[in-house]
């Protein structure tokens, strides 16, 4: 099992957070006495492990840990524990495996706890199924996931299903009542600013909890000084876009998930596949992560270089003891190093394929935004050459969000001709539902995205990868457009001075504040001038998920000199332009 | 004034006892001989009602027997004519909620609130109770035990949902003689364990078990637990008192009274002492046989308590309690501690005598212990006047003390504030300050609130820090309860005026309104309700589910609107819920995201009512698709027909509106293509055609050489001609015929170019054949690109310079990276490349 991300030098106290998670995990196990058996979400396990260690559920008498299936349970254990997710489906596994349980006379005690909260919709499925008396009910209220010193996740992947195909806003109550839990701990955030619809929603939930339960907020200065909500729905195009920092590519190449990529013997040597954690913990690791891919080699050499060099001055020179210490930490970060030289090198072998350099092209051509035919020529090529749909569709997105939608000839060309004939009809689902997303259109009206490419100076071509001057080098070349919109926000004059921008993209802008009272605030204020010196912190919500790319653009504005704001992120799931697409995709058997 | 308080006491052994007058009974004309009498724990209510096994004389009073309840100080609060039937009344306690239990012969229990209400709840002991008849009953503050004619044993374990279970079944031939119980706060096994005299031994039921403890002290006439359950006082027949352990394994003391007749009345005060009371005497017995004895000239009732004896009579209520350490300390005759100093030093002091400073000298370094306790005594005091002077000493003490927390001098004013203010007669609580510990605050405050003491408890609440919602909620429901003529919106503006002072529950106020009827009053109360998860359920309960439905979407709680809807769905019909939820989006995605997993046909009918007939559509493909992806219903491919069925019945649907066109050819063509890929899976005796995509059936046909057939799906379903030269030049590398990939290459000049025929062949790793393919492409960027993938560096290099591209030499240079001859080449062919250029 992986180690916990240390969290040590994160801007707010992540580890009293998780701690409290913790607690209250140990709590829900506790509430069932002697030795017992969890059964969890399988979606669940993943982010759990960020949060405990497995000894500490031995600790208090979890035996076995199974994941949720169709299977019945395998366990003499008469004590069980389920920890699930709110999810229809999941109920009638659940109703199967305790209807087994009694046909077969097996007696066991059941507790059920729901995550975030309980569900009349699922407890009513339970109750149909005639196994809703025999469960002992109770909420497990995860905190938010911290991935590390800077990003928090509710890992929740069907929030744009729910959201935009479904029309089920549960997902924005949970993510308003995890904001709340922030506040109430880290003191009421006095700069708001959203956009997109779902974040004007968040908020005004946000404020009606408010109102029904007064917040207790911690006295003093809170610790949050900005809350920046963005949907999803504001910027489609950059999820789709391949990222092209390091963190980026080793998401898109080799998938991170919960914070660890799964490495193949082919890549590292020895013999069995070796999980690895990817957070700031790894010094290598963070002091790469935000790069653009294309400088990493050289400084993976340099390093090598310096260290050839110290291994040297050792051998030849006589030197202090102290040199030697100095060298011999240096020796520790030497399997880092390698691991890092073995995964670079795996990722050039896909960065140098001539189809890798085409598919850049391409998506450059598309956020330039003026010549589609030989885009749709392109798309079609891969589609004849029956290329992975999601592949095929990550470029078909953004063609229809960046142009408004396809043309109609197109897009019933597309969608019928070439999808369904080449995947298979069954698509048809997925191409609804993309549709319904906002994903995949037909054109309407006439796209307005030249404006914004424009106005937000949304393609900046002179990058200088190794010493970037802007956010586009995340993209090479592209300036996401979500991360330009929290550029905007943070500067002196908010989004008041792109108002016009703001109105071309889709869904209600919002800048408040929020106050305690009257009295507090003018205290609070004159506090805020005598301690200019101190760096603000920014809470970033996207709602509908974040692409690593995305943060690493984040934390590279933090860092410009120009700028006084720490930032954080909150993402209802961290995700890649395929596991975007992929959380759409439906199975008639559940899901 | 020493003096006089410990000419009081009585000393037993090394201890002293003292016995106080707490009220005067404020009755008249109540005899407690001849009358069943239960008293509350903690000063509460005290219960009356004439046992019907005695003979009486009837003064002026009618013949059918009254319930009386009263307060402890004798104030009458309700007056109840019996007519319960159910036989003989066998035993009347009150539990810990103050609720009094009487438990009839028949196994009935009647259970009334302070006031006198008959609790509606039925209670029982069951048929079999019923049939046999009780004998005997013991009433806790969380139980009742039974016993039958016919030696059963019964219990209810939790008075908070009396259900009743049998203990256990006797066979005897004597009944026992006498029951007690341990209560279930101090047995191990955490149930009531019930001890029965039997002839000369005592045998304990605990939970299901029994068991003979084996003793043969008895045969006992009368027994009773300690207060915290580890001893047990017994009579035997030949008047002794023995006080044994409970599991009667040692004999810790041995009492002889020298009566053969059991006592009427059998007690322990406090941890250390009996009581025994008969014949208008009680004789109190301490640990070491020491004893002492009161006489009375009228009956009493004994009413135990956690610190000593409350003694009832017909005119007094007294209290009989081991009189507290710190309280001997001061008053105790001679006594020198540094209480009693401080006392008397304020004595003199308060007598304005300079003696004060001679005794205050005389505490010396002690004086915080002094002042420890005199304020330990004040709290002890029933006497006001004594709490007084108590307390006046402590704060004269504190003034010589360099450090002493204020806080224990002010906790113990308020604390004493309290006590005396419920131990005024008009409410008749007489707590000691240990009851009130045990009791605690909060329940304190629930009694008085029960007892309709409000503004009492309101002030209590507010002066010791409490919550006073609770309060205000049961205050206004008490209002309701009364206020059964006030109009609706006249009552409301009464019960706001006050409730807007706290912040309450609104939803709890208003819906003991609509239990009590006033619907009304309930809907206008609610209003004023903050929480829409307090609203919601109540505004359904009371039928209004539209209006609650409105609220829960307003909310943005979703779980509310299902809570909402599932109660919409069961009390209405199909219309009149498609008709609620139709025009409300939110309410109508979370039905059909429920209906869609649990209700599927609910919801086509649901569908088909709006008239979104393409959603039904949709439904039925979905239902198609989940049976191709089920392994039961996708073998075989007779099976396939209800598929098809299903789809073509979709297709209807769809076709119904134009918006739908293209759902309805998707139908359309997937029917079709079933029908052939189970004719293809019938002729080649292949199970793999059925579930893949046009395109795919195409290029296993290939795979399979059968080209007629690709041919025909092809036209079938006007596949554009790029893709099928794409999926044909695939399938042809991929079988590798190399000669057919030749031969189609020729059949006419590609749609396609000859890029893809380069593509094939190199995916396979041919080549030769590849580069048959190469030397016609035309475009000499593709043209070198292809070599370079074919691994010929020279040539691509040859291709780039003719076509003079300086760019796809950099990059040819990347790919051959590693080989150094090769770079070389690059460079030297891109300086001349500049050279020309420049």
């Amino acid at each position: 099992m992986a180690q916990l991300p240390p969290l040590e030098n994160a801007p707010i106290n992540l580890i009293g957070l998780r701690k409290e998670a913790q607690l209250d995990l140990v709590e829900a196990l506790d509430s069932m006495r002697g030795r017992k058996l969890l059964v969890l979400d399988p979606k669940l396990s993943g982010p759990l492990t960020l949060i405990v260690q497995i000894s500490l559920l031995k600790e208090h008498g979890v035996e076995n840990l199974s994941h949720l299936s169709g299977d019945p349970i395998q366990s003499d254990c008469t004590n069980v524990i389920y920890i699930v997710r709110p999810h229809l489906t999941l109920m009638k596994l659940i109703a199967a495996q305790i209807q087994h349980d009694k046909r077969n006379q097996q007696e066991r005690q059941y507790s059920l706890y729901f995550m975030p909260r309980r569900s009349t919709a699922c407890e009513k499925v339970l109750e149909a199924e005639g196994v809703h008396g025999g469960i002992t009910f109770g909420e497990y209220r995860m905190f938010p996931i911290p991935f590390d010193d800077d990003v928090l996740s509710l890992e929740h992947e069907l929030v744009l299903k729910e959201l935009q195909v479904d029309g089920d806003p549960t997902s924005l109550w949970d993510l308003a009542l995890t904001i709340n839990n922030l506040q109430s701990r880290f003191g009421l955030i006095p700069n708001v600013k959203g956009k997109g619809d779902a974040a004007k929603k968040v908020f005004s939930i946000m404020k009606k909890m408010q109102e029904e339960q007064a917040l207790t907020t911690p006295e003093g200065q809170p610790e949050i000084d900005t809350l920046i909500l963005l949907d999803r729905q504001v910027d489609l195009v950059t999820p789709m876009c391949s990222q092209l920092t390091y963190e980026g590519l080793v998401d898109e190449f080799l998938n991170i998930n919960n914070g660890c990529v799964e490495l193949d013997p082919a890549i590292l040597g020895g013999d069995k596949k070796v999980k690895v954690p990817l957070n700031s913990s790894d010094k290598l690791y963070r002091d790469l992560r935000d790069l653009n891919f294309g400088v990493v080699g050289g400084i993976l050499r340099e390093k090598a270089a310096s260290m050839k060099q110290d291994y040297t001055d050792v051998k030849t020179t006589n030197q202090e003891f102290s040199d030697l210490k100095k060298f011999v930490k240096k020796m520790h970060a030497l399997p880092e190093m390698t691991r890092h030289i073995d995964i670079s090198q795996y990722l050039t072998t896909f960065t140098r394929k001539r189809s890798f350099m085409s598919r850049l092209i391409m998506e450059q051509t598309l956020v330039e935004g003026q010549e589609y035919d030989i885009c749709y020529e392109y798309i079609e090529e891969m589609i004849n050459k029956q290329e992975p749909l999601i592949s095929v569709l990550r470029l078909l997105v953004i063609l229809s969000v960046t142009n408004n939608g396809l043309q109609k000839k197109h897009f019933d060309y597309f969608r019928f001709v070439e999808l369904l004939q080449s995947y298979g009809w069954e698509n048809l689902f997925f191409i609804n539902d993309l549709e319904r997303a906002g994903l995949l259109r037909k054109q309407e009206s006439k796209s307005n995205w030249l404006t914004l490419k424009r106005g937000l100076r949304l393609v900046v071509s002179d990058t200088d990868d190794s010493n970037p001057k802007d956010i586009s080098y995340a993209f090479s070349g592209y300036a996401p457009l979500s991360i330009r919109l929290v550029q905007h926000a943070l500067h002196a004059s908010g989004w008041r001075g792109i108002e016009d921008m703001m109105k071309l993209l889709p869904g209600a802008t919002f800048e408040e504040r929020q106050v305690k009272n009257r009295v507090k605030f003018k205290r609070e204020k004159e506090k805020k001038s005598s301690v200019d010196g101190r760096r603000a912190l920014v809470l970033v919500v996207f709602i509908g998920g974040v692409t690593f790319a995305e943060i690493s653009a984040l934390r590279f504005l933090s860092a410009q000199e120009s700028m006084k704001h720490d930032v954080i992120v909150l993402t209802t799931k961290l995700c890649n332009g395929t596991s975007f697409l992929q959380s759409l995709q439906t199975n008639p058997l559940g899901g | 004034m020493a003096v006089s308080v410990a000419a009081e006491w009585s000393a037993i052994a090394n201890r002293y006892y003292r016995k106080q007058e707490i009220y005067r009974m404020a009755w008249h004309n109540v005899e407690l001989s001849g009358h069943k009498v239960a008293c509350a724990r903690f000063g509460g209510m005290i219960a009356i009602i004439r046992d019907d096994t005695k003979i009486v004389r009837l003064r002026s009073e009618p013949a059918r027997p009254k319930l009386l309840i009263f307060r402890s100080s004798g104030l009458l609060v309700a007056s109840i004519t019996w007519d319960r039937p159910g036989g003989r009344l066998i035993a009347m306690g009150w539990s810990d909620e103050e609720i009094l239990h009487c438990v009839m012969q028949d196994g009935s229990v009647f259970r009334y609130d302070v006031h006198g209400k008959l609790l509606p709840d039925k209670v029982w002991f069951g048929q079999e109770c019923w049939d046999q008849g009780i004998m005997e009953c013991i009433i806790w503050g969380n139980g009742i035990v039974c016993l039958t004619e016919a030696n059963a044993v019964f219990c209810i374990p939790d008075l908070g949902s009396p259900q009743f279970v049998k203990l256990t079944q006797l066979t005897l031939e004597d009944p026992p003689h006498c029951m007690a119980i341990i209560e279930p706060q101090h047995t191990v096994s955490g149930s009531v364990e019930v001890l029965l005299a039997v002839e000369s031994t005592v045998m304990v039921v605990d939970g299901g078990s029994i068991q003979d403890q084996g003793t043969t002290i008895g045969p006992l006439g009368k027994m009773v637990a300690s207060p915290n359950g580890s001893y047990v006082a017994c009579f035997t027949h030949d008047g002794r008192l023995l006080v044994v352990t409970s599991d009667f394994s040692k004999t810790i003391s041995e009492f002889d009274t020298q009566s053969a007749l059991p006592p009427e009345q059998l007690i322990w005060c406090g941890m250390d002492s009996v009581l025994l009371y008969s014949d208008d005497s009680v004789l109190m017995v301490g640990p070491y046989g020491d004893w002492t004895k009161y006489t009375y000239d009228e009956p009493v009732v004994l009413i135990p308590e956690c610190d000593g004896v409350r003694i009832l009579s017909n005119t007094f209520m007294e209290f009989l309690q081991r009189v507290p350490d710190t309280t001997v300390s001061i008053f105790s005759i001679g006594s020198t501690s540094p209480g009693a100093m401080l006392y008397d030093a304020y004595d003199h002091f308060a007598k304005r005598n300079a003696k004060a400073d001679e005794s205050i000298r005389m505490v010396g370094s002690s004086i915080p212990d002094a002042v420890e306790a005199c304020i330990d005594a004040a709290g002890q005091e029933f006497r006001m006047e004594l709490q007084d002077t108590l307390m006046r000493a402590a704060v004269y003490g504190r003034t010589f003390c360099r450090r002493f927390s204020k806080t224990r001098i002010r906790e113990t004013c308020k604390t004493l504030r309290i006590l005396n203010g419920v131990r005024d007669p008009n409410v008749g609580i007489p707590l000691t300050l240990q009851q009130l510990k045990v009791l605690t605050l909060p329940v304190l405050i629930e009694r008085l609130v029960n007892e309709h003491k409000h503004l009492l408890a309101i002030r209590m609440s507010e002066y010791m820090g409490l919550s006073p919602e609770t309060v205000v909620v049961h205050w206004a429901g008490a209002m309701i309860t009364a206020a059964t003529s006030v109009p609706d919106p006249e009552l409301c503006n009464l019960l706001l005026e006050k409730l807007k002072m706290y912040s309450v529950s609104y939803a709890a106020i208003a819906a003991h309104a609509y239990r009590n009827g006033r619907r009304t009053l309930a809907a206008l109360l609610l209003e004023h309700e903050p929480r829409s998860s307090e609203q919601v359920p109540l505004l359904t309960s009371m039928g209004e589910e539209e209006k609650a439905l409105g609220k829960a979407i307003k909310s943005g709680d979703t779980d509310l609107v299902y809570f909402t809807l599932f109660h919409l769905w069961q009390k209405k019909s199909p219309s009149e819920f498609t008709r609620a939820v139709q025009d409300k989006p939110l309410a109508r995605n979370l039905f059909i995201a429920y209906a869609r997993q649990n209700e599927p046909d609910v919801l086509k009918k649901f569908f088909a009512s709006i008239g979104q007939l393409h959603r039904v559509g949709e439904l039925l493909l979905w239902e198609a698709w989940a049976q191709s992806k089920n392994p039961v219903t996708r073998q075989g491919s007779p099976l396939q027909g209800p598929r098809i069925r299903l789809i073509e019945e979709a297709q209807r649907l769809f076709s119904h509106s134009k918006e739908h066109d293209f759902e309805a050819k998707a139908c359309d063509e997937q029917a079709r293509l079933l029908k052939i890929q189970h004719e293809l899976e019938a002729k080649t005796g292949k199970a793999i055609f059925v579930d893949t995509s046009v395109s795919d059936t195409i290029r296993t046909c290939i795979v399979l050489k059968n080209h007629r057939e690709a041919q025909r799906i092809r036209v079938e379903f006007k596949v554009p001609d790029k893709r099928f030269y794409w999926l044909k030049i695939l399938a042809l590398a991929y079988i590798k015929d190399w000669d057919a990939l030749e031969k189609f290459s020729k059949e006419r000049r590609p749609p396609v170019g000859f890029k893809p025929f380069v593509e094939a062949c190199l995916q396979e790793g041919q080549t030769s054949e590849a580069l048959k393919y190469i030397q016609k492409l035309s475009d000499p960027e593709e043209k070198a690109e292809a070599y370079a993938q074919a691994g010929m560096a020279k040539e691509a290099a040859e291709v780039a310079a003719q076509a003079k591209d300086s760019e796809i030499l950099g990059r040819l240079k990347l790919t051959f990276g590693q080989s150094t001859t090769a770079a070389a080449l690059f460079d030297s062919i891109r300086d001349r490349l500049s050279l020309q250029g420049g």
